[in-house]
């Protein structure tokens, strides 16, 4: 049996069932990884063996009876910004080239306690710091529907290879979109989480108030499986909510949408949106009507006026000093120098990237005396007003459909020379992070031209199953999202 | 410019930055630029509003006092640099040779 | 105290505090003599992707000891990041307080009664302590040195920083407002305020009065490991910034480090850099919140303020102040005290014998009271047996030394010394008597006529012959046969 086009649900009841060992699917994954790898660059470091080892301890496990969980056999690839012991984990960046930390992610545990086989790190900007994965500093990630195109970022290479069928499920993790923006960008399903749903312990930090590890997947089956898996509270972050989760592949399954009221935000009816993604939010917009939902106009003036700039002053804060321990002394990059400071300087100035750079300056300038209560106490209040301003949004609402970006997959080059440009590209998606929402994107179709196209629901905190449960009634009349390159898909 | 190449030098030196001279100027238009583009929050009425109102948060988990070993010492001091024995070794701490 | 020239001393006090582990991990904080980088784990190495998590006991021993300043404690308070790049901060930040502390204003009494006044205390709040350098050069100094060598055993170690206003007028001052810290945090059990080990940090501000009676410019002095450090060091830069003064000069805003061995305050050479530190709340930590009733769940664990038992001791028993004070300087050597007087010990005896013998014990055997091998039921029945004259002070202390060197309870030692009451009777002991007898005929004669109405000349007798006996007769024995012959003649 061809392990290729299953979904990780089904894979892992075959793996169960014996229909395929762990191994063999493990191998077809490979395949597909070195089919396809030449040209569209996902993965930073693939692990092969230590993936091939574990599958044969699930197999070996499976044999004797034994539970091996609810991912068993299911290949997974995850960020290069989560820890895993032992194993080179780079977040994109040289100063973090060889860097092999001494411990797990609270989610790589949880992952591969549910059985899962994590075959590979995936590409991504310099400490989640783009939009395009053009910021790794290693290569950049192609978009597996256009080679000349980005897969989008932070969170590229996972959103591509989950497009290309390396795996049928991908980690990312999302501060101002980079996993709904890839996701939109490659055609899959990309799902933020609530700010606290999902443990951040052991996320390389970008910037902490903001960012959440989230999934990639070609089903909302699957979005809902690793969901069940990832939310787990956590005892090591305490910004991990200790409140109960719902099971969330239980929740899915409804037949209709009566009674659903969407939001859709005028404001952002007036920003300047392409025409296929207009399109396919009227269609997104059509299925929903049809299967019962009423939609509402909301107003959130505040988040559309202030959340791209009061973005790109707090992100910058955290990140100046979540980035501060990378100095040459206790691991990655280490320049030979003279003295302390010059080690610091030249080890910092060696490692990190044009981007980084440049944010560590604006997050530094910011907080530093004299600034503070002029940018980054301004940027916090407006982050509060933005937050409420969606609280009272949701009080007449259960969803916002929106679109994940503005335009389609932009062209590799075409606006790294304009970092504040790029950072349009954000201003969707931003928000929702500022107000510590959960939030899905979906493929909605394709352009004429052939590329994906994206469209988010947003939900009010915890409200992760009214998105999944959208979702899969958008999904029974468009289907699930196509592989790239082809293939044979179940 | 609001801000200038000498704080932009100043910023770089306390975030232990070494930028490059050339780099110094497009890291300012860089600045200038987010911070001008920052300018439309002024239109906003932020009087009365909390800046810490997190309403997403618990309040912070408290963890019992007790000691729970870890046995990835080894795997940590194997990723330094420069180290000595048991110990992360840095250079010269102090600036000037002589005292 | 306003005039021109005189001083004024503000302390900031780092108290690490007793708990098992760590203050946002699960490390132990017992790094004295362990292993280098051995009590270490992903949070305390700052390594990229770990999270603090705030331990319990933490807050509740800051609780504790801001409660017994008279402090106010903040329900609702939050950690900042103070950022600065140095070898010892992985992070490059220390989790710390800054807005919101746990706890503002309140005051700690020092001096004896009129002399009594309280310095009003700034804040409390907690953060993390930073690892340890070790310089490469043969004086272990940083300025001699090619490189440093960095253990982060102690980094993430709690603290507790006690801020005073500064309203310190002496060096004595400041030295007994640190002893009185250092005694209230050992009562409350939350450190054991040891200086010279470090677990107790005293950083002083001082300046001296303009001659328009404003604050001149203020000189923070570090690295004084005891309390006589302490008051040399304040004396010493009192002196150095009036001279400075003198000769028309200004006095420099600087750190100074206090050289113990010269006896001398040094300023850091070269540029010091501005401090810039961008605090701003740290998005790992959510507002640390009390539960309702924690605070007044803290208030009952309370122990005694040792300024209150030292007032009790001096009215409930009539002990010297000074007595007082060496006695409740140590809560487990107020305790002891309190456990003899409970088992019927006299205060006073007692009090005499602890400063004088159990003192000497524990500094000859530099061992803390709680290590004292003679309990207070045996202590207390050993000072009976001195009162009622069954042994004489000498061998009392005899008998006392052997409980202390072999450990052995009371009536094991007194059989050990022979020194069993009664032992020696019969012949011996009227040889003995009639030997004494003879000797003071002048007081025999004085009290068969009448001259003793206190018994004091009979008891002078007895005394003299268990001193010929060495205390090894029954005292009631041996007056009653002297009491025997007085009447029978
Ligand atoms: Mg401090
Ligand atoms: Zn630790």
């Amino acid at each position: 049996m061809n392990s290729l086009g299953l979904s990780a649900t089904d894979l892992a009841t075959a793996v169960k069932n014996r229909e395929v060992t762990a191994a063999e699917t493990v191998a077809v994954s490979i395949g597909r990884i070195a089919e396809l790898e030449g040209k569209v660059h996902a993965l930073l470091t693939p692990l092969y063996d230590r993936a091939l080892a574990r599958a044969s301890e699930i197999d070996r496990k499976i044999g004797k009876g034994e539970d091996a969980g609810p991912l068993a056999g299911v290949p997974v690839v995850v960020k290069d910004n989560l820890c895993m012991k032992g194993i080179r984990t780079t977040c994109g960046s040289r100063i973090l080239e060889n860097w092999h930390p001494p411990y797990d992610a609270t989610v790589i545990r949880l992952l591969e306690e549910a059985g899962a086989v994590i075959i590979g790190k995936a590409n991504m900007d310099e400490f989640a710091m783009g939009s395009s994965t053009e910021n790794s500093a290693f290569f950049p990630t192609n978009n597996p529907w256009d080679l000349e195109r980005v897969p989008g970022g932070s969170s590229g290479g996972s959103a591509a290879a989950v497009a290309c069928g390396y795996a049928p499920l991908a980690l990312g993790s999302d501060t101002g979109g980079f996993i709904r923006q890839p996701a939109a960008f490659c055609g899959v399903y990309g799902l933020k989480p609530t700010y606290g749903l999902v443990s951040r312990y052991g996320l390389v930090a970008f910037a902490s108030s903001l960012d959440q590890v989230g999934p990639f997947a070609r089903s909302v089956d699957d979005l809902a499986l690793a969901l069940d898996v990832l939310s787990t509270p956590d005892p090591a972050d305490a910004t991990s909510s200790r409140r109960c989760r719902p099971g969330y592949r239980a929740c899915l399954g409804r037949e209709d949408l009566k009674g659903l009221r969407v939001g859709v935000v005028k404001e952002f009816e007036a920003y300047p949106v392409q025409t296929e993604i207009r399109e396919a939010l009227g269609r997104v917009e059509g299925i929903l009507r049809g299967a019962g939902a009423e939609f509402l106009p909301v107003s959130l003036p505040t988040t559309i006026e202030a959340g791209l700039p009061c973005y790109y002053i707090l992100a910058p804060a955290e990140a100046s000093s979540n980035l501060a321990r990378y100095d040459g002394v206790r691991w990655g990059l280490s320049v030979e120098a003279e003295h302390l400071v010059d080690l610091y300087m030249k080890t910092r100035g060696e490692g990190f990237g044009a981007e980084v750079k440049r944010r560590i300056l604006t997050g530094t300038y910011v907080l530093s005396s004299g600034y503070y209560d002029a940018y980054y106490l301004v940027a916090q209040k407006a982050r509060t007003q933005i937050s409420r301003e969606f609280t009272e949004a949701f009080r007449n609402v259960d969803l916002l459909l929106m679109p994940t970006t503005p335009t389609l997959p932009f062209r590799q080059g075409e606006n790294s020379e304009d970092p504040i440009q790029m950072y349009l590209s954000d201003v969707f998606t931003l928000p929702v992070n500022l107000a510590s929402l959960p939030a899905l994107s979906l493929n909605a179709g394709k352009s004429p031209g052939g590329l994906p196209v994206g469209v988010q629901f947003v939900g009010p905190r915890w409200g992760e199953e009214t998105l999944l449960g959208a979702a899969e009634a958008v999904e029974r009349v468009l289907g699930k999202p196509a592989a790239a390159f082809g293939g044979e898909w179940v | 410019m609001a801000v200038s190449k000498e704080e932009v030098r100043h910023i770089a030196l306390l975030a232990r930055l070494h930028v490059e001279e050339e780099e110094t100027q497009s890291l300012q238009r860089h600045l200038n630029g987010i911070l001008e583009h920052f300018g439309r929050l002024k239109s906003l009425d932020l009087e009365n509003v909390d800046p810490f109102a997190r309403e997403d948060l618990d309040v912070t988990p408290w963890r019992e006092d007790t000691v729970v070993p870890w046995d990835g010492r080894e795997g940590a001091l194997s990723q330094a640099p420069r180290r000595e024995g048991d110990y992360f070794r840095v250079p010269r701490i102090l600036e000037n040779e002589d005292e | 105290m306003k005039q021109p020239g005189s001083a004024v001393i503000g302390l900031e006090i780092h108290v690490q505090l007793a708990t098992a582990s760590k203050l946002f991990c699960a490390c132990s904080t017992d790094y004295i003599g362990a292993v280098p980088n051995t009590n270490v784990c992903p949070v305390c190495l700052g390594q990229p992707g770990s999270l603090p998590v705030i331990n319990a006991r933490v807050v509740e021993y800051a609780v504790r000891t801001a409660l017994a300043l008279g402090a106010r404690v903040g329900h609702f308070t939050r950690f900042h990041r103070k950022n600065y790049f140095y070898p010892d901060l992985p992070k490059a930040y220390q989790i710390s307080q800054y807005d919101l502390p746990l706890a503002e204003g309140g005051s700690l009494p020092i001096g004896e009664g009129k002399e009594r006044r309280a310095i009003p205390i700034t804040r409390l709040h907690l953060e993390e302590d930073a690892g340890k350098l070790v310089h490469s050069a043969a004086d272990g100094r940083l300025g001699h040195s090619e490189y440093s060598l960095v253990d982060y055993n102690r980094g993430g170690v709690p603290l507790m920083e006690i801020v005073s206003e500064p309203e310190i007028a002496t060096p004595a001052e400041a030295r007994e407002y640190v002893a009185r810290l250092r005694q209230l945090v050992r009562y409350l059990g939350v450190s054991d305020g040891d200086m010279e080990k470090g677990s107790l940090r005293v950083d002083a501000n001082v300046s001296l009065r303009r001659e328009d009676g404003s604050l001149g410019t203020k000189v923070e002095v570090k690295n004084m490991n005891s309390l006589r450090a302490l008051e040399r060091a304040l004396e010493y830069e009192i002196g150095r910034q009036a001279e400075v003064i003198a000769t028309g000069e200004q006095v420099r805003q600087e750190t100074r480090h206090w050289d113990d061995g010269n006896g001398v305050t040094c300023g850091m050479r070269g540029k010091e850099e501005a401090h810039d530190y961008r605090y701003f709340p740290d998005p790992d930590l959510p507002p640390l919140i009390l539960p309702s009733g924690f605070v007044e769940e803290q208030l009952r664990l309370m122990p005694e303020m040792p300024w209150v038992l030292k007032e009790r001791f001096c009215t409930d028993w009539g002990l010297s102040l000074e007595d007082a004070s060496v006695l409740t300087e140590w809560p487990g050597l107020a305790r002891y005290m309190e456990g003899c007087v409970r088992c019927g010990a006299n205060p006073l005896r007692a009090a005499n014998w602890i400063r004088t013998e159990t003192l000497r014990v524990l500094n000859e055997r530099k061992i803390p009271i709680e290590k004292f091998p003679v309990s207070p039921e045996d202590f207390t029945a050993l000072l009976a047996k001195v009162e009622k004259g069954d042994l004489s002070t000498t061998l009392a202390k005899k008998v006392f030394d052997l409980m202390v060197s072999e450990g052995m309870p009371l009536p094991a030692a007194i059989g050990r010394l022979g020194a069993n009451s009664g032992k020696l009777e019969g012949p011996a002991l009227i040889a003995i008597i009639e030997r004494i007898m003879e000797r003071e005929t002048g007081t025999i004669e004085e009290i068969r006529s009448g001259k003793d109405p206190k018994g004091k000349k009979r008891g002078f007798l007895c005394g003299q012959v268990m001193r010929e006996a060495r205390g090894q007769a029954d005292p009631g024995e041996v007056a009653k046969m002297i009491g025997e012959i007085l009447d029978n003649q």
